[in-house]
């Protein structure tokens, strides 16, 4: 009986050890780059669009603003060597069933009548970053974050908290610990690991 | 693969459409309210939510038409759906009213003001609803309204609709201990009105919603006082109170789509108390109580006018005795001053004009028992107010020597 039950820990340990490294390496997942000529460019891996809530929102009509931000570090990853900042607004034509975008930044574009995957990638093409002065063998690394913007509301002193009948305590206090926001808010961020534009290269080739 | 823009996409040229939502060309079809009856909704901003239909579809506007209503109707939450319409191009609108409360409790500071004539005033609430049923208890310690500091505790049933959707009731029950100011204990009548130590009131009332702006309240007080001299001596003061309301609104300022529009708003009423011996009362008098406030409210521009009036005919316990000079009425008087016993007559008139946060404002009046007591007052006052909360300095109109007196706070 012992034997019996000493085989199904070491089982059960084997599963838990395995989901676990699993879980870590869809966590820890490595940002997938590419180099032409002197401009880094980002893979589209990520699924940003498919985040329930945003695309709940995005399917009642409403407009949902991403922030993407692309780094690139040298030294010993404390330089920051160059970044890129864009926000895009999304929304999501109930009639045609597609996606638009507009990058706000100038030049502003603007995308139409395209499927997720489609405007996901040509979020992403828009941040590519140009490295020149940055030496071939020099060590990098690159990182993409995403964020969704949370709808605004309740704007005010005590936003929603005040009220004809005075200031709601319980509605100030559950807005103070509920922050900071970025909890809620749907983020993803990607780092690569040590790379050289060399070993960029050679890999295209 | 390369990541550039995708080959045969809609990119545009530059300058892009303002309208970053792709679904901002489709017409609103219809709107609709779901989870509560269109016709208990304000005319204003019944009209503003009309006014949605057959337009380009504005979400950011249909969220703040959703505050409105949400802040209106007094609901948990308000949600804009939108889905498509009947025919292409065309989108129908659903607000989707959530009634509970997801608060199980809620507290409030009700009010909170520092009057330097007085001193410090609060009162804060706990509520809570269940089923149609609302109870609320707070504790209070006010010196401004009356010409008594009452502190003490109310407890409060409320019910919206009782038997019949325009028909409401609540019951009151109010435990004070109060305490007098110098000036008034000085004063004090060898006659009636006596000073009192403790006050219980208990207040049955049931509301008639007659129509869209009117309201009838209706029921009894029954208020039980024990007096200062002797200690041990109770008097009673019961008697029925009816008040009748009128409060319109007009336009739609709070509608940021349209900021051009001004805002007209009445809130009238008259209120009688007529205490009866038939009620085993030991004061019989009768107390007229007449109210009117315009509001009118243009872009950055609010002008307020406010007028009262009341008269008591026979002996009135001191709580129901009007006062002026306080943070609401002739501001920068001393109440002590004016009258420290209240008065029986009082009519009174106020002028604030808020440009943005800043506010300046003008009251006259006039306090009496006896006709040739009455002296017209006046004062002036400026300050700054955004939402409830206000801070004001406001100076008696008078010759002499005139100290300013200070309000800060909220909903006073």
């Amino acid at each position: 009986m012992d034997r019996v039950n000493l085989h199904s820990i070491k089982l059960w340990w084997l599963l838990v050890a395995f989901l676990s490294g699993m879980a870590v390496a869809m966590v820890a997942e490595e940002l997938i780059l590419r180099a032409h000529g002197s401009r880094l460019e980002f893979a589209p891996q990520v699924p940003f669009l498919s985040a329930p809530t945003l695309l709940a929102r995005l399917h009642n009509a409403e407009e949902v603003p991403f922030d993407m931000k692309a780094t690139v570090f040298t030294g010993s990853r404390d330089h920051e060597f160059a970044h890129n900042e864009e926000r895009f607004v999304v929304s999501y034509d109930i009639w045609e069933e597609t996606f638009a975008a507009t990058r706000m930044k100038d030049p502003q574009k603007q995308v139409k009548h395209m499927k997720a995957n489609a405007l996901e990638a040509w979020c992403i093409s828009q941040m590519s970053l140009d490295l020149a002065g940055l030496g071939s063998s020099e060590p990098f690394w690159a990182r993409l974050e995403i964020r969704a913007e949370n709808p605004e509301r309740d704007r005010g002193l005590f936003g929603q908290a005040v009220g004809d009948s005075g200031i709601s305590l319980l509605s100030t206090l559950t807005d103070i610990f509920s922050r900071p926001a970025a909890r809620q808010q749907p983020h993803w961020e990607l780092n690569s690991p040590r790379l050289t534009l060399d070993e960029l290269r050679r890999r295209k080739s | 693969m390369g990541l550039t823009a995708m080959p045969g996409d809609d990119e545009l040229p530059l300058p892009v459409s303002n309208v970053t939502n792709v679904n901002g060309r489709f017409t609103v079809e219809s709107v609709t309210l779901v989870g509560w009856t269109m016709q208990s909704v304000s005319h204003s901003l019944r009209a503003d939510l009309d006014r949605v239909v057959g337009q380009k579809l504005d979400h950011p506007r249909l969220e703040q038409l959703a505050a409105r209503l949400k802040k209106e109707l007094r609901v948990a939450d308000v949600s804009v759906k939108v889905a498509r319409g009947s025919t292409p191009e065309h989108v129908v609108v659903t607000f989707e009213v959530t009634k509970g409360n997801p608060r199980r409790l809620d507290l409030e500071v009700a009010k909170f003001l520092y009057n330097s004539a007085e001193s410090w005033n609060g009162e804060a609430t706990a509520t809570t609803h269940a089923a149609g049923n609302t109870f609320m208890v707070g504790v209070v310690s006010d010196e401004d309204v009356l010409v008594e500091r009452y502190t003490g505790v109310r407890a409060r049933f409320e019910r919206q609709e009782f038997g019949a959707r325009r028909l409401g009731m609540s019951f009151e029950f109010d435990n004070f201990h109060d305490e007098w100011n110098p000036s008034t204990l000085a004063a004090e009548p060898a006659s009636s009105p006596e000073l009192y130590h403790d006050r219980q009131v208990f207040s049955p009332e049931a509301t008639l919603r007659i129509a869209q702006a009117v309201e009838l309240d209706f029921g009894a007080r029954f208020s039980r006082i024990r007096l200062s001299t002797p200690a041990t001596r109770t008097e009673s003061s019961n008697g029925v109170v009816t008040t009748l309301r009128y409060h319109p609104r007009w336009g739609s300022a709070e509608d940021p789509a349209r900021p051009g529009d001004p805002e007209h708003a009445v809130d009238a009423s008259y209120s009688l108390e007529a205490a009866t011996y038939a009620l085993g009362s030991e004061a019989d008098y009768t107390r007229h109580y007449f109210r009117a406030r315009y509001r009118f409210h243009h872009v950055h521009n609010l002008l307020e006018i406010g007028f009262l009036a009341g008269k008591i005919t026979g002996i009135a316990p001191l709580f129901d005795r009007f006062v002026l000079g306080n943070s609401s009425t002739l501001r920068g008087w001393d109440k002590y001053q004016i009258d420290p016993l209240g008065g029986s007559h009082m009519v009174h008139g106020s002028i604030d004009y808020t440009y943005r946060w800043v506010q300046a404002f003008y009251d006259a009046g006039a306090i009496w028992d006896r006709a040739d007591e009455r002296e017209p007052r006046q004062s002036l006052g400026l300050g700054l107010k955004k939402d409830n909360f206000q801070l004001a300095v406001a100076f008696p109109v008078r010759a002499g020597h005139a100290d300013p007196v200070f309000y800060a706070g909220m909903n006073f």
